[in-house]
């Protein structure tokens, strides 16, 4: 009898389609987003999201969202939006550049904006967000707070944009201290918090005194497992203090949403072209967040220090490290 | 020598935990002649159950209740299809993983907001044993949250109840032949009814451990995977309480050890490293050898059509 899971089928696909998509009805100026994970996890997708209601509400833009996870599901949905004549649809993350490039030809009213990347065709670009800035300053900070420690990092997985922000984070703390330890865990997943507090636990075992995270929604696992073990985690992409206020020191910070208007402001006025963006400091799309329950931790003098430092990234002083894309 | 095996046996045991509720649910399920691949969902629900819970009472035991209540309201709408309706049970478990992958995302967003919150709800925190000397390692492997300790101590109680009761009895006679235990009088229905209820309520609690334990808050498609793994589990552990402890401990162990492996720079790429569990986990299943043991009458649809009342 194949009635009540025929009907458990219906009532799945009206809920995901209900949870997907909306406010398309408008004919004028469209943007969608292509989030590679749930736009629920208050980091990464979180904040690519709120970069779409930022388009929506100060360009007067029809939008829409959906998460798709492999090659073919981004190709698909590139196409898909591009047919239905959206002006810009945004890939959220390095993974969508060879999906955008090969949609791109079909479609030259459209232009393809993937967040990291480097590949440049006349509609497709890459915002290139250097995070790494304001890990650098983390990694001094840490080595600072830690001279005879070790720190240590944990990823979801070894893609450019995450190497990046861990080369950075092992420059600063090597920053005037050469040979400082930095170790480095990969999980292989970006929503496992189980295999990202036991990665935490084990490196802050070995000796870590700070770990910084890349792992989007398995981050509160690194989180819980400093918190248990009463040393410091950093947050990436959004300030994530308040997802553990007695564990995360600091974050380092992305406006998604700012550098997501500029664009979409652009492609509106048809004055874009495409290159690769690159988001800095010095713009003020990226920066370091402390968790204001903690700053009492952090000494006057070292405070001084790391400012000093993230004053000579900013002015492009200090050249920090960057993984090859 | 001695420290580093005692932090790894801790990492061991916090691992094998929620895949020893799971597994032991599905456990119960597959004694009952009942295969339900739905686990991976009722976890999902029991960790969103379980925070959202934690969150509104402040206490982590009440959320841990509320899981068994989500997780157990899931495995009865399981147990009208494949127990009522008759459906086949491979595809209602799938609907019902779908179901709760879709269910879980709309709920969170629909009562924490679109983007996700920034929530930390309080946790089940490791026992102290009476010292708060951390820097005794040597009882690390003794110093977990509660959880750790139930869900071992389950393993003997299922067992109990499987082979040393008269209704352990009476639930392995309906998984191995349901008419012959149906001529003598034994509710087969009631019996399957049973089994569902109490193991998604496990495996409900095996997600509440993600949201409760490992971390303090809810993330979506948060078991990744682990529902799947306690099926294999099972299998493994030939559908033993003992087996299903053994397999638990071997996969958490294999996890933790990769983990500890990295953590000390050991130069071998971290993909290969995050195979290992699953690599040692096939090589002792083909070496393993022997019968299978698996309830003759796993799978087979039977309602209570035939049992004429």
């Amino acid at each position: 009898m194949p009635r009540p899971t025929l009907l458990a089928w219906l009532a799945t696909l009206l809920v995901l389609t209900g949870g997907c998509t909306r406010g398309e009805e408008s004919s004028g100026f469209r943007v969608a987003l292509l989030s590679p994970g749930p736009i629920s996890d208050a980091g990464w997708n979180a904040a690519a999201y709120e970069g779409l209601l930022a388009i929506a509400a100060e360009l007067d833009a029809g939008t829409s969202q959906v998460e798709t996870r492999t090659p073919p599901e981004f190709e698909e949905a590139f196409r898909d939006y591009a047919r239905r004549g959206f002006a810009l649809v945004i890939g959220h993350g390095f993974e969508f550049q060879d999906a955008a490039a090969a949609v791109a030809p079909d479609f030259p009213t459209t232009v393809f904006l993937t967040t990291s990347g480097n590949t440049v065709r006349p509609n497709v670009a890459p915002i290139v967000f250097r995070l790494e800035e304001a890990t650098f300053v983390l990694g001094d900070l840490a080595a600072r707070m830690a001279p005879d420690g070790k720190i240590c990092a944990v990823g979801g997985m070894e893609i450019p944009s995450v190497r990046s922000t861990f080369l950075a984070f092992e420059a600063g703390a090597r920053y005037g201290r050469p040979d400082y330890p930095v170790t480095i865990s990969y999980i292989g997943s970006w929503d496992d918090i189980g295999s990202a507090r036991t990665a935490a636990l084990a490196l802050i075992d070995n000796g870590c005194r700070f770990v910084l995270h890349n792992a989007d929604a398995a981050g509160p696992g690194v989180f819980q497992a400093a918190a248990q073990r009463d040393v410091y985690a950093f947050g990436s992409n959004r300030a994530q203090h308040e997802v553990n206020p007695r564990a995360v020191l600091a974050s380092a910070v992305i406006d998604i949403p700012r550098a997501f208007v500029d664009v979409a402001t652009q492609v509106k006025q048809g004055t874009f072209r495409s290159r690769v963006i690159e988001r800095t400091m010095a713009d003020g799309s990226i920066s370091v967040v402390y968790n204001p329950l903690l700053t009492h931790v952090i000494p006057d003098e070292i405070r001084a220090a790391v400012d000093a430092t993230e004053q000579a990234v900013r002015t492009r002083v200090i050249t920090v490290p960057t993984a090859e894309f | 020598m001695i420290e580093p095996a005692a932090l790894l046996l801790a990492s061991t045991l916090a691992l094998a935990t929620p895949l020893l509720f799971a597994a032991l649910g599905e456990l119960v399920h597959e004694r009952a002649g009942v295969v339900n691949i739905g686990i991976e969902g009722l976890m999902l629900i029991g960790a969103l159950a379980g925070m959202v819970g934690c969150h509104l009472t402040q206490s982590p035991f009440l959320g841990l209740c509320a899981a068994c209540a989500a997780s157990a309201l899931a495995g009865g709408l399981f147990g009208v299809w494949v127990v009522w309706l008759d459906a086949s049970q491979i595809v209602a478990g799938a609907a019902l993983n779908i179901l709760a992958v879709g269910v879980t995302g709309v709920a969170y967003r629909a009562i924490f907001g679109v983007t996700g919150a920034a929530l930390a709800v309080p946790t089940f925190e490791p026992l102290t044993l009476g010292t708060d000397n951390a820097d005794f390692v040597l009882l690390a492997p003794l110093r977990q949250d509660v959880l750790v300790y139930l869900a071992l101590a389950l393993v003997p109680l299922v067992w109990l109840v499987l082979f040393r009761t008269r209704l352990g009895l009476r639930l392995r006679a309906v998984g191995e032949a349901p008419d012959a235990a149906a001529s003598v009088g034994i509710p087969v229905a009631r019996m399957r009814w049973g089994a569902i209820i109490a193991g998604a309520t496990l495996a409900g609690v095996g997600g509440a451990y993600l949201s409760l334990a490992y971390s303090n808050t809810f993330a979506e498609g948060m078991s990744s995977g682990r529902g799947f793994i306690a099926l294999a589990i099972v299998v493994f552990g030939r559908w033993h309480p003992l087996g299903v402890l053994a397999g638990a401990l071997l996969f958490g162990g294999a996890t933790a050890l990769q983990f500890d492996l990295q953590a000390r720079s050991v130069a071998v790429s971290y993909h290969l490293m995050l195979m290992l569990p699953y690599v040692l986990t096939l090589v002792v299943l083909v070496f393993a050898g022997g019968g299978s043991g698996a309830p003759a009458a796993l799978g087979q649809p039977r309602g209570a059509h035939d049992e004429g009342g």
